[in-house]
């Protein structure tokens, strides 16, 4: 093995810093986002090593709210990039406004247009990858779902980690003046290119325990009673041990607690279960299965564990 | 702990990490390193953190991690760990020393012996059940079968190409064009979809009635794999278990007999609904099947609940792009869809069709290359 590089002072994205987890997590509570403990370290290592993170986990778990209160914590510009199938460079990096080129042109009438100056800044519509390596603050890049987008652009992304510059053949190579932070999310739909996954530090999100649950759900429904809080995220936590085939992450909890919340209940029951089911579970079949003893037994499980 | 200490045990630990078959590059073992560095060595939680995600990029590593995590670091007593992988270098190793051996290949790599078959052998081989073929024509239909195995379905990208034909116009090049001839566009360039191969799942029934087809479906599904990304092989028997990464690496008789340890037990017939409530509870949820061909390999006995067997093929369709059905028994003219399994599953297949011998899978090659989405209601 080469021996280890020099260690670096941790200077990253922002003029904000963290020199141990803990700060960082305190940072990102006060964005109003409690991570684990496990989250709170891939964050850190982040920016410690100046290395992307890829985030992959059930949907719902919170990666795109990581990448958001991260850019809060880091008081950096959150630039976002939502993948899908066919995106190319000229959705993810640059587009040259031909509808203005083609005026220009036309303007100039008699005298010629040179090429410079129909290739100039002013004609350059910047996409998030070009915006976040061009940009004069800090930013928290976040890569969303790159498992949607396809392998060719999987490849130029990697290009784009490794070297934080980006080339326009009409105007020269564009260097990160600092390196972005950057996270990558992926939902598993396909396997990542391992060259990219060797690039990234990777972090697993499961679903929260329960304590933490009912932290999240306070935090982000301020004025909840608490025992509707532990009633919900108990609920949603024996769901998700059905055989169900979209369970249901903290991000519908912390929708349906909304619901509840704005039912003005102080607790759950049959009746209003069923009237907000919909918000928890999103597939029908989902909601045939929870129907009748098997929800009359949840109520009763979740009633009992907030009890307790 | 000094400096040199953390590299030396990090060091160590990547290597018993390699043992157990996950992969771990030098690159990695430098950001456990530098990774170590910034964070508190007293908490244990940060340190397993630090290394679990610097060394491992893939989820169903973890579990692996997690054990050897233990097991070297805590000096916990856990389950013996297991080999559950072999990589790629030790493989090759392996092809290496066998070939070097000269053992038992010697007769396939002399040049004297004809792969190609004549017009009428030729014949007689591709109407031949898989059944009844002795291991010498076993041998020869293989080498058929890669052949047939490159025609895949194919679907339109959403990536748009410079196309002559194409139904946009490409504006880029249109205003660079028009640079010469003072913002006048007198050439047209369009810019068109391109087609790229359409994701195909297939799931092999490997249980003990299925056998002989099963290997010959296998040496097929070994050729698919080997034909591009977005191919995805499992076996099922009992239970269900995911066959591309070893009909990647491996020879496709290695992975058949892996598959069957782990998903076939013998004689107690086959799950066809559970491994396809297996399939789309983990993969399904995955996008694996969405806007997929899924293949089934099945004589449709089912063990259990044929009813299961219908709402999962229910679950199936209704993501899939297109369901074929490929049973060995059709091969047999007088053959009826009266096994319960099968007969649950029909009202959701698009196509059916029999796999008994290399006809028919140049059939299925055909089906495949040109399958339109028609769901039976």
């Amino acid at each position: 093995m080469r021996p280890p590089r020099r260690r670096r002072r941790f200077h990253y994205a922002g003029s904000v810093s963290f020199r141990t987890i803990d700060e960082l997590e305190g940072a990102l509570r006060g964005a109003d986002y409690l991570p684990d403990r496990g989250l709170a370290t891939a964050l850190f290592l982040a920016l410690a090593l100046e290395k992307p993170v890829l985030l992959e986990g059930e949907a719902g778990v919170g990666k795109t709210e990581a990448a958001k209160a991260l850019a809060t914590a880091l008081d950096a510009r959150l630039i976002r990039l939502q993948c899908y199938e066919g995106l190319d460079v000229s959705h993810a990096v640059y587009e040259w406004n031909y509808p203005r080129q083609l005026l220009h042109i036309r303007a100039a009438q008699e005298g010629s247009v040179s090429e410079e100056e129909l290739f100039g800044p002013e004609f350059l519509i910047r996409r998030p990858l070009l915006e976040a390596i061009d940009s004069e603050g800090p930013v928290v890049l976040l890569i969303d779902e790159i498992d949607r987008a396809d392998e060719e652009f999987e490849a130029f992304l990697l290009e784009v980690l490794s070297d934080f510059q980006i080339t326009i053949p009409e105007l020269g190579t564009i260097r990160a003046r600092r390196r972005p932070a950057v996270i990558l999310t992926s939902n598993r739909t396909r396997e990542l290119h391992d060259a990219l996954k060797r690039r990234a530090l990777f972090h697993w999100i499961g679903h929260p325990s329960i304590e933490r649950e009912v932290e999240i759900v306070m935090l982000r429904v301020p004025g909840i009673p608490e025992r509707l809080a532990k009633e919900a995220a108990a609920f949603v936590r024996g769901l998700r041990a059905l055989d169900l085939a979209k369970p249901p992450g903290v991000a519908e909890t912390i929708d349906w607690a909304q619901a509840l919340a704005a039912l003005g209940r102080e607790e759950i029951d049959a009746e209003v279960v069923e009237q907000t089911l919909g918000s928890v579970l999103k597939y029908r079949e989902d909601i045939e299965t929870v129907r009748d003893e098997t929800l009359v037994g949840l109520i009763e499980e979740a009633r009992a564990t907030a009890n307790r | 702990m000094q400096g040199a200490a953390i590299v030396r045990h990090v060091v160590t630990f990547g290597r018993v990490l390699r043992e157990v078959g996950i992969e771990v590059g030098p690159g990695r073992v430098e950001d456990a390193v530098l990774g170590l560095g910034a964070v508190d060595l007293t908490r244990q939680d940060d340190v397993y953190f630090t290394l679990r995600q610097t060394l491992v990029s893939r989820h169903d590593e973890l579990e692996l991690f997690d054990r050897a995590f233990v097991a070297w670091f805590l000096r916990g007593p856990v389950a013996p760990l297991v080999r559950q992988k072999q990589t790629r270098r030790f493989a090759d190793r392996v092809a290496r020393d066998t070939l070097e051996a000269g053992g038992d290949d010697g007769d396939e790599a002399d040049p004297s012996t004809p792969h190609e078959l004549g017009a009428s052998g030729h014949e007689l081989l591709r109407e031949k059940d898989f059944a009844e073929m002795t291991p010498e024509e076993f041998e020869r239909v293989r080498k058929l079968m890669a052949a047939i195995a490159r025609t895949r379905p194919r679907r339109q990208s959403r990536r748009r190409t410079p196309d002559a034909r194409g139904d946009r116009l490409d504006l880029r090049r249109l205003c660079r064009n028009s640079l010469r001839s003072g913002g006048e566009p007198i050439e047209q360039p369009w810019k068109g979809r391109k087609t790229v191969p359409r994701k195909l799942v297939v799931l092999c029934d490997i249980s003990g009635s299925m056998d002989a087809y099963a290997r010959a479906l296998l040496f097929y599904l070994h050729a698919i794999v080997g034909s591009g990304s977005g191919v995805e092989a499992f076996a099922f028997g009992t239970r269900l278990t995911r066959l591309t990464p070893d009909l990647a690496t491996r020879d496709p008789e290695a992975a058949l007999a892996r598959a069957n340890e782990i998903a076939v037990d013998w004689g107690s017939g086959t799950r066809i609904g559970g491994s396809l409530a297996e399939f789309n509870a983990i993969y399904g949820r995955r996008a694996f099947s969405r806007g997929a061909v899924v293949v089934i390999v099945s004589d449709g006995w089912e063990r259990d609940d044929p009813d299961l067997v219908g709402r999962e093929m229910a679950k199936l369709a209704r993501a899939a792009y297109a369901v074929v059905w490929v049973n060995p028994l059709k091969g047999n003219p007088e053959y009826q869809p009266l096994a319960g399994g099968m007969r649950a599953a029909l009202p959701f297949v698009d196509r059916f069709l029999p796999g008994h011998n290399l006809r028919s899978l140049e059939e299925l090659g055909a089906v495949l290359a040109g399958i339109e989405r028609r769901h039976a209601a």
